[in-house]
This record gives C-alpha cells, structure tokens and sequence, in this order.
C-alpha cells in the first residue's frame, strides 16, 4: 500500500500499526478475563476502540463486534461537541453513557470512554463498548412497550473525575439492575480494560519518540480511506435497489426494508427510503446503529483486508427517514434493536449482488438468537446471557459454514458453563440437517438446540427469535435457507420475541434458520451433494 | 552418554553429550519420508561411524518429533471416530461459533478431524455436579463397538458431558471398547484435558485420537529399532511443556508432543542463559519451514495452556483448533529456509509462510525445485557457501539460485539478482523481527531489554539481520547453533503434570478433600519418576491452583502453599491471588469472593547437568581464518568478507564484523558496525554497535 505525505515510511508505519491494534487486543483481553458476565466473557460481545484527540478511530480490537467498532468513534466526537469539550478532560477522567442516540443504540450497551494524555496533554482517548448483563426495567430483549421500561439511561456523566470514583452515580446503578456484581464489575472490567491499554501506549510512544499520535492517525486513517475509495472506484457505478421482508414480532406483523445503494466515483451512499415504520416491538435501531450496520457489510465487500478505522468511512453515507424502523426516535422502545441491526447486511448484499456479484455472499441465517435467564441459582440472584448463531451464506466460490456468526460475531456459551451458572440442563446441540438452502454453493446448516428447567422454580425467559416467519433469501438463483422454529414441550404458546416463563419440567426447543444458496443448484458439483449425503447436511 | 534426537520438517538433528570429556558432537541428516526412522539410523551410523560411539554404549536417548503437528496440518491422522453423550454429535463441528476475522466474507473454519459420519452419541447424562442423570446404557455400547468395527475405524476420541466431574461413564466406555474392539485406541477426555467447556475438551480428545495411532506406530518402531541395535538405556520423549515424558507417557498422551522441537529450543535457551549469565533472552530459532521467538525471563520460559493446532489461515489467532494443554510461549512465524518468494497480484515481493521444505527443496539443492527461496537468497549473497553446505556433504548450485530468483522475481520485478535476493533476505528478517517484537510486547516487556540467542540451521545466517531490527545490543549464537534443540533435549528434565478440575469456593473448601487429591496426584508424579529412575528424594514438587473471582470465566495461576492445606492457608491463598491479580490488571476488587477451578500438580526430575567442556566434529584447522569470499551486505554491496571456521576459533579470539563464520549444521553472518568474541566455552558473542 502506498501511503503519501506521512512522516513514516512504510515499514515504520507497518510496524507502528500492527502495534497500535495489538493494543487495542491486549486491552480487550483484559476486558474479556476481568468481567463477570457470560456475555461479555464467554461470547465476546463487547469492543475496544483507539481514538485521537477528535474522536477519530485509529485502531480497533480484532474479533470484535462489528456495530461497537462503528459506534464507538461517533460517541466520542458527540461527546466533544455537544458534552465535554476537549479542555474539560482532565487526566484520570472516566465518561460513561448508555444514551442509545449517542452509544449503540439500546441501554444494556455501555460507553466507556477514557482520555489519554501523555506530559500533561490530551492526545487521545480509548474507550469500549460492552453489553451490560442488566440495567433495570423489564429483563432486557423485545417485552418492553416504550423507552421507558427499558430501564436506566445514564447520560454522559464522569463516572471517575480525575481518578476520583462517583460514588453517587455506582449506588444509583446497584440499586436499580438485577444481579448488581456483574454489571459493576463489568464495567469495572471496561475500565481497566482502558487503562490497560493507556499504558501499553504510553510504552509504544516512550520506545518510538513520539509525544503526539496526530501524525500516525493521519497516516493509517489516511492509508485505510484511500484502499476504501480505489475499491469504490473500481466497481460500476449505478443505482442498485433491493427489498426484504423481516418476522417484525413474528406473528404476522412483519418488517419491510427497502434500500437504494448509489455507488458514484469512489462513493457510496445507501438510503433506507420506503423501509417501515417504528414497529411497537422494542427492534426499532437508531441511525448510529444503522450507519455502523450497513458501512460493516460495504466494508467487507470493499476492503476487507486493509485495517479498519475512521478512513474506511468517510467514502460511505447512510441516509433513512426520519421515525422509521431503522432512524427511530424517542420514546419508540429499542431493547432488542440489534434484530434489526442483524438484518442490514441481507439488504446491502442483496443490492451490491448486482453491482459486484463477485464480492458479496448470500443471505445468512441470522440475526442472532439471544435468549436470557433470569433467576436464583444457589441462593445468588443472576442474569445468563446466551446466543445461537443460525447458517452463514453461500459465497461465490464455496459453500456457508455450518452455524457461524453473522454480522456480528459473538461466541456461544459452552453447555458446561451455562448448567454451572443456572439450574437447566440442555438435552441437545446439533447440526440441523436439510436446512441450508440450496445452489451452485449452498448455504450453512442451521443448528437444534434444546434444554429443561431443571430447577425448583419457574425462570424469567426473554427470547429473541428471527427468521421463523421469513427465510434467509438466496441470490443469484440460489435458493432460500429453512427457516428456524419454537416449540415448548408441554405443547404451549410462546411469544417469538418477548417475555415468558419457564416452569420447571418444560421443555424448549429451538431450531435456528439455515443460509441461503448462491447461484442456481443445477450447477452443483455432483460430488459435493454426494459427500453432503455422506456427511448427513442433506438426506 | 545422553543423544537427543530432533526430528524437524526437512532436517533430522543429533546432539550427544559424553560425560566423560564433557564434549558434544553433533549431526544432521535430511529427513526421511514417509519413514523417519530411516534417517534417524542413517544419523546414527553417521555418529557411530564419525565419533565412533557405537549407540548401544550410550545410557540415554531423547527424542523429539514434528510428527503430530504434520500429522494435523496435513490431515494425515488415523481414520478416527468420536463418542459423546447422545444429542451432541456436532459439538465437536459447531465449535464456539465465532468468526476470527470479521471482515473476510470468504474465511473457511477448519474441519472437524472427525466427520459427521464417524462421529456417535451414547445415551447417558451426568449433571454439571457429577451426579449421574441418566444411567449409561449398555445396549448402545455394543452397537457402537459394532459400528466402529464395520467402518474399520483404528481410533475413537470419548467426550461425554460434564465428564470432568465425573469419569464413570468415561471409563466405562474405554473399558468396554478396549474389551470388545481390541485393536483399536481409544482416548478418554478425563484423561487427556480434564477442564471445563465440552468443544474445547472435544477437540483435544478427538485430536489426541487421531494421532495416536501414527505417533504409537513410529515410537514402537523406533524403540524396537533402538534395542535390536543393542541400546538399553532410557528412552524419554521432548513434550510441548519443556519437559520429558517416557515412551508410554507419549504413546497415551501424543498430543503432548505437537510443540517438541520448539520446546527443546526454548529449553537450550535456558540452559545457554544459565551458563552466560543471561537471565532474560529471546530465543530466535529459525529451521526449513518456520521461524519461533520465545521469551526466558529470569531464567525461565513461560508456559501457557492456550494453544492451536492446524490453523487453517496461517498464523491467524483462532483459526485452528483449541488443544488446551501446557505448552511453553512461543510465537510460530512463516519464515524458514524454504519459504518461498514470489511476486503477488499487486507487484509486490512477499516471503512465505508456503514452503519447499526438503522435497523438491529450495532451487539450489538441484533436487527439482523451481521455486526461489530464502536459501537461494542466502547462497547468491555469499551467506552460504556451496561447497560446505552441511560441512560439504551436500553440494548446492548457485546458479539454479540465480536462475530462479532471476525468472521468478528479478525479471518480473525490472531490479537485479542480487537486489532481489537482498529483497528477500530483509523481507523475511522484517517478518521475524514484527512478530518477535508484538511477541515480547504482549508480555508487558521491552524487546530492548533482552538480549538475543540464535539457533536453528538458518537461525545464525539471520539472527544478525534480526537483532537489529530489534536494536538488541548482543547476540549470541551458541555452540550447536544448526542442532539446538535437540541439544534442549539434553537439558530438560522429566515431569509428569496432574490435573484436577473441581470448582470450589475458596472460603467453603473442604480443604480434607483437597489434600487427598493433592497427594494421590503428587504420588501418581512420583511413580512416572521411578519408570525413568528418578528417585522420589530427587523430585521437585509444584503445586499450583487456577483461581479467579466468583462469577469470573477466566483464571490466573497462583502456587499452593507448601505442605498439608487447611483454613489457615485461606489468608496467604487470597494474598497471592490478589498480588498477581494487580500486577496483571493493575487493581483488585474488594470483598469479592474467590473460586478455585482447576488444580494442577507437577513432578519433576532434577535437571541434567550438561558441563559442556568443547564440542568437536572432527579435527579443527590450525588457523580459523579461511580467506575471504565475495560477500553482500546492504551497506556495502558486495565486499571481500572474511570467512572463519568455527571449529578452530580459539577461547578469548576477537574480531570484528563483517565476517562470515562456518560450522558444519549452520554458518553465521555477522554484518558491519560490530565485534565478535569467542567465549571460553567457544560460544560466539556479537556485539552490535
């Protein structure tokens, strides 16, 4: 890559930035072995962002979750504009919101943000996004009504002022979640996974001479737009549309979404105009969240192995009407937003199929299905979080992988430790055969997954279900993936998005949606459908 | 007299040690496919022949092998089954669900070792408590015994859920298969990994399984070999830990030997550090087809329990699979001899991490290899010389050398030969010294602070290039610089390591319970000392702990106090706790309770003494200096280069670079602006200016 006007040559700037993301890495290592919560330690849900002194992303943690990475850069520039100006950070500053216009979108997801300061100047500040296992109201999913009910929204506020604790604002925060130990102490993990990194970049800066990281964020944000608007301009300009039908609460009150993708020069621009409205259901995203959700698919259509950070952005612009499902406004309930969010790479690569067939995969069996327990477990009350991931898409060149996360990217929480927290016993995991949708390239199979209340009293559920109403959408003449289904032994209603109980003896049952094919399945290898009957993917 | 044998991608090493004189000698051979044992004999002759030590004089044979890593990066393990608890077949193939890069729509997870078809479910239960739920049903387990011998499976990996809390459905399985399938291996995870989270429990078992029955094979051979030719000392085999096993160990634990060679490096490291002086070093090892760096710091290697096998994107975190077993530090980068240049899709020149290994080689071995390499690089910059290749035993063209950087990159590229070798030389030093650096840097230290040993037949012909990059200061490159692993071997103690998984809180213990496992896993130590001779009187004992905070998933390693436990030990348990807890996250949280989670106890035998006197290969020159010869550094171009015989540099003797030094398994380059020092021990300090 070339890279001008920097003061770094190109193997200096190589190595200066590997370490910057090695930073980031490291921190969120400390983030994930310090927390509580399966969520954030099990499953990863959760980022670390580097910035400069204007908020701009610099370096980003590896494995992260995709629409943390993108919001995390846009939380930081708010609060310098519109919060905290840049001469009111004083070293030892801790800012936290979970404001969802300002942050990702939804409560539980907490902003942490650090500055950075090296001999008394401020020259950057790090921060993390986690999800918090709670933050009062309902028990957090798709069961609240409005914003309200979604519990505590904490404002930008110093959570530690010049190294000095807020008192006030942690006993405000204790008394109003459930299972306060974990949520304080992941937000203690959050800041001492920003620490952790302040002190491997001071350490960086001491052995390399700078006193300012002004000139490097220039380069490598620079050296990242620059691979972002020749991909863009490598491509054919043009209009390209698509549509998409979502579950909405799954009971026959769908989501529409529509999008115009304008690809001009080294530009991009994707508009939401003609997607529905607020829906009633807490899936509603605001536009922070949507940008992060639909600039993540473009850039892993266009650039995906350049580094990411502010530079992979700037060439993209995301527009949607003002009160609709996906640039929601006050007071529509957000809770389970990420249902949504989970939902815009089908639409972005459904319209980019058309502009680069080449570079884009078929639909996945997403989003990802959240499930959350709430109760008493040895006398402790608690929170469990867990996911399960549907089939990935069929891409131009090969088949899905089998149960894979997609667009974002958070791990499972093993069987062992989920029975050690909460009183069930899960009574299968297992590949969901004939569920891929077929093509040239098929899709990833789905997954079954069951367990029992194994406990003496009844568990708080909240469950997050997609794609039990509407497929996973093949391209290209690729055919559609199975979708998922729930089912609850002894036989009984149960809201596909919402609160419910499980009494003790009963029975759930999941089956999660398959990916979808790509290109039409008579040009399928003979050989791959026999070794997929071989290996028992299809009967 | 002790040999290690190492047997790497493209070489087979020899080190023996005669405590009589307190001298080494060493050997190479090329490795020998699809039959290793072939070389290691052709080697043995060699030494028998050379030095004449006839082997069956020897007391002592230590082993090491890449066998088991090539075996799962190559997918040529046995034809392998796998047993779970009914339901959860596909847990082994689901894996943690997680993408390890976020923006490669086009990434490939790496395939179970076992497929579908093979994989079987037994219907039984126990609870995360260990009680059992449901009974495990005898009917089943005929007709898997059935099934496994209708589709001729050789070995089955057993993982039943929550089976680290209790082995009875485990164990009744393997004695039901071995009763009833006799000829095939078996590998129960309550043996192999016994630890919470069933995939990562899984992989290890199924992988152990898979290369049980090729790593039992070749041992067996091998020994059978060893005694026929009159040997009947010891045997013990190098594991990923730094410690040895004995043949059995290896034969039921084979995954345990995924890291040998690297490991014996790392323990060379320690031994030369010891010996220098040298309490913090970096270990720079570069072979045919990988380079490593490991950190000794104070004088010991660190050991991890988080490692992966058989990326499938090489060298990417998370791309393999999970075998959490002890393995010690290191970084594993693409970069050896053989790694290929080639010209990419954008014009630019890369190195690696693909390899010609030893067949067809790099295009200067004449062996049919077209492709240019690292070593054609080295040989048309005067790095190597191709007469003395292997002490002359194999004879190398420069000009296949120069034909082939001269098509494949120097044309392509519009520069010439010489500038594209150059290209190559840096490039792979510039990849070794990144990761070296990233390395160090994640262990919270300076790169700067250490200094540098090289070793590994490339290692001496880069470590130079390297150390600058680093801007380490000294640079050694110890006596068998081409053999230091298995030098490493020599040097390593035995060790058995027990592990216990059992999730207590620290304040609720039954600290009765505790000390009866302790001692019955401190005994088990004592008596796999005994099959190597070691006396229990000679045996070190470390008992360590991984605990955490309550509710925590992750844990930190904290040492057991010494002697019987009970509350009293409460207090200085959470002291230590909280002490490493601070140092690694800089704060610990009050009055948050703490839980012990796995518990590991280690046996070990004293390690060897190896007061090394001189090493020899044969009769040394008069005079060490050779002539010049035509020589490429970056500085200067080409330039008449002194070039130095190893063997014949005297204790104390002093020069200053650039100097090419010769030794029959490596040769090392020393650049300009530095001085050379031989030690009393004729190991070479470079100090670099």
């Amino acid at each position: 890559m070339q890279v001008t006007e920097t003061k770094f040559d190109p193997i200096a700037l190589s190595i200066l930035w590997s370490r910057l993301i090695s930073i980031v890495d490291e921190a969120g290592t400390t983030l994930q072995r310090t927390s509580f919560s399966t969520v954030t330690r099990e499953s990863n849900d959760f980022a670390v962002v580097l910035m400069d002194r204007k908020g701009r992303s610099i370096a980003q943690s590896s494995v992260s979750v995709p629409s943390f990475l993108g919001v995390l850069p846009i939380l930081t520039k708010a609060l310098l504009k519109d919060y905290f100006p840049l001469e009111t950070w004083k070293e030892g500053d801790v800012v936290m919101t979970n404001d969802p216009w300002l942050c990702a979108g939804h409560k539980p997801d907490i902003g942490i943000v650090s500055p950075i300061f090296h001999e008394g100047s401020l020259i950057g500040f790090i921060g993390t996004i986690a999800h918090s296992p709670d933050m009062g109201g309902v028990l957090w999913g798709a069961g609240s009504r409005d914003l309200y009910e979604e519990g505590l929204m904490v404002p930008p506020t110093k959570l530690i002022s010049e190294g000095k604790p807020n008192d006030t604002l942690f006993n405000i925060l204790e008394h109003n979640v459930r299972a306060a130990d974990q949520t304080i102490g992941d937000i203690r993990a959050q800041i001492a996974a920003n620490d952790q990194g302040i002190r491997s970049l001071m350490k960086l800066m001491q052995e390399n001479d700078l006193t300012d990281l002004q000139d490097l964020a220039d380069a490598v944000i620079n050296a990242s737009e620059k691979a972002m608007r020749e991909a863009l301009l490598a491509a054919p300009d043009g209009s390209y549309q698509y549509s998409y039908d979502t579950d909405g609460d799954g009971l026959g009150n769908g989501c529409h979404f529509e999008i115009t993708i304008n690809i001009n020069g080294d530009e991009i621009h994707a508009d939401y105009t003609g997607t529905s409205g607020a829906h009633p259901l807490s899936i509603n995203a605001v536009l922070n969240y949507t940008f992060a959700y639909t600039a993540y698919p473009i850039k892993c259509t266009f650039s995906p192995d350049v580094p990411n950070n502010d530079g992979s952005f700037y060439p993209i612009k995301v527009t949607a009407p003002k009160g609709c499902l996906v640039n929601a406004q006050k007071p529509s309930p957000l809770g389970a937003r990420n249902i949504t969010g989970n939902m815009l790479h089908s639409v972005v690569f459904g319209a980019l199929a058309k502009a680069v067939p080449e570079q884009v995969q078929a639909d996945c069996g997403s989003a990802c299905w959240c499930i959350v327990l709430n109760g008493e477990h040895k006398g402790k009350e608690f929170v469990e979080y867990f996911f399960l991931n549907g089939g990935y898409g069929a891409r131009p060149n090969m088949d899905g992988e089998h149960v894979l996360s997609f667009p974002t990217n958070v791990a499972n929480v093993p069987i062992e430790v989920l029975e050690t927290d909460v009183a069930v016993r899960v009574t299968e995991k297992s590949l969901l055969q004939d569920s891929a949708g077929d093509g040239k390239f098929r899709g990833g199979l789905g997954q079954r997954f069951s367990f029992v209340n194994v406990g003496e009293k009844p568990l708080n559920i909240s469950l997050l279900t997609e794609k039990t109403q509407t497929p996973a959408k093949g391209i290209l003449e690729g055919k559609d993936g199975q979708m998922g289904s729930i089912q609850i032994i002894p036989e009984r209603e149960f809201p596909p998005k919402g609160l419910d109980k499980l009494f003790p003896g009963e029975e759930l049952i999941l089956t999660l949606p398959g990916g979808a094919g790509y290109g039409n399945p008579s040009d399928r290898n003979k050989t791959a459908i026999a070794e997929d009957r071989i290996l028992g993917y299809i009967s | 007299m002790k040999l290690g044998i190492d047997i790497g991608g493209t070489f087979t090493d020899f080190v023996l040690f005669n405590n009589e004189n307190n001298q080494l000698y060493f050997a190479k051979t090329l490795t020998t496919y699809p039959d290793p044992t072939v070389g290691i004999f052709n080697g043995i002759k060699e030494i028998e022949e050379k030095f004449n030590f006839p082997v069956k004089n020897m007391n002592g044979i230590v082993h090491g092998t890449t066998l088991v890593t090539n075996a799962v990066i190559e997918r040529k393990g046995a034809k392998t089954a796998f047993i779970t608890t009914k339901g959860f077949e596909d847990v082994l193939e689901i894996g943690r669900e997680m993408r390890y890069d976020i923006y490669d729509i086009f990434l490939t997870m790496p395939k179970p070792l076992v497929p579908r078809n093979l994989r079987m479910g037994v219907s039984e239960r126990v609870d995360i408590h260990g009680n059992v739920v449901t009974p495990i049903d005898e009917n089943s387990m005929e007709n898997l015994a059935s099934t496994l011998k209708e589709n001729g499976i050789e070995a089955v990996g057993v993982c039943l859920l929550n089976s680290f809390a209790n082995t009875s459905h485990e164990k009744r399985l393997g004695e039901y298969l071995s009763k009833h399938v006799p000829e095939m291996y078996y590998s129960l995870s309550s043996e192999i990994m016994p630890e919470i989270r069933e995939y990562e429990r899984s992989s290890a078992t199924a992988m152990n399984a898979y290369v049980q029955p090729i790593t039992d094979k070749y041992l067996k051979d091998f020994e059978t070999q060893l005694r026929k030719s009159g040997f009947d000392g010891n045997v013990n085999i190098m594991i990923s830990s730094g410690r040895l096993t004995t043949i059995d160990g290896a034969r039921k634990s084979p995954i345990h030997l995924l890291e040998s060679g690297p490991a014996g490096g790392a323990m060379a490291g320690v031994f030369f550090g010891k010996h220098l002086g040298e309490e913090n070093l970096l270990c720079f090892d570069m072979g045919g087809t990988t380079a490593k760096a490991c950190v000794i710091y104070e004088g010991e290697p660190e050991i991890t329990n988080h490692f992966e096998a058989g990326r499938v994107k090489r060298f990417k975190k998370g791309s393999g699979l999970p075998v959490r077993i002890p393995v010690i530090d290191l970084i594993e980068i693409g970069a050896g001899g053989g790694s290929i240049a080639r010209v990419n899709n954008i014009g630019l020149l890369t190195v690696g991490p693909d390899s010609a290994s030893s067949t067809p080689g790099p295009a200067c071995y004449n062996l049919e290899g077209e492709d240019p390499t690292v070593t054609d690089a080295d040989l048309v910059l005067g790095y190597l010389n191709a007469d003395y290749f292997l002490g002359g035993e194999m004879q190398l063209s420069v000009d296949a050398a120069r034909k082939a950087i001269e098509t494949k990159l120097a044309k392509p590229l519009g520069i010439s030969i010489e500038e594209a070798a150059m290209g190559i030389h840096k490039i792979v030093n510039e990849n070794m010294a990144n990761a070296a650096r990233v390395h160090v840097l994640e262990k919270g230290m300076d790169p700067r602070h250490f200094n540098m040993i090289g070793f590994g037949g490339a290692g001496p012909v880069h470590s130079f290039g390297v150390a600058k990059l680093l801007n380490t200061k000294r640079l050694i490159i110890p006596v068998g610089a081409g053999v230091t692993s298995a030098l490493g071997f020599l040097v390593s103690p035995v060790a058995s390591e027990k592990i216990h998984s059992h999730i207590m809180e620290l304040n609720r213990i039954d600290w009765k319970e505790v000390n009866s496992f302790l001692t019955d896993m401190t005994n088990d130590g004592y008596a796999f000392l005994e099959q190597s001779g070691i006396a229990k009187k000679d045996a070190i004992v470390n008992r360590v702990v991984e605990m955490r905070y309550a509710g925590q998933g992750h844990e930190i390693t904290i040492e057991l106090p010494e002697g019987e436990l009970n509350e009293s030990c409460i207090a200085e348990i959470e002291k230590r706790f909280i002490k490493e807890y601070e140092f690694r996250y800089n704060r610990s949280i009050e009055g948050m309770a703490m839980e012990m989670v796995t518990w590991r106890v280690v046996v070990q035998g004293p390690t060897p003494e190896m007061k090394v006197k001189q090493f020899s290969t044969g009769v040394a020159a008069e005079d060490a200096y050779k002539g010049t010869r035509k020589v490429y550094f970056e500085e200067t171009g080409y330039l008449d280069c002194p070039v130095y015989d190893r063997y014949a540099l005297k204790p104390h003797e002093k020069f200053d670079g650039p100097a090419i030094i010769e030794e029959t398994e490596s040769t090392t380059v020393v650049g300009v602006n530095s001085s050379v020092q031989v030690d009393n021990d004729k190991n070479i300090i470079i100090d670099l200016h």
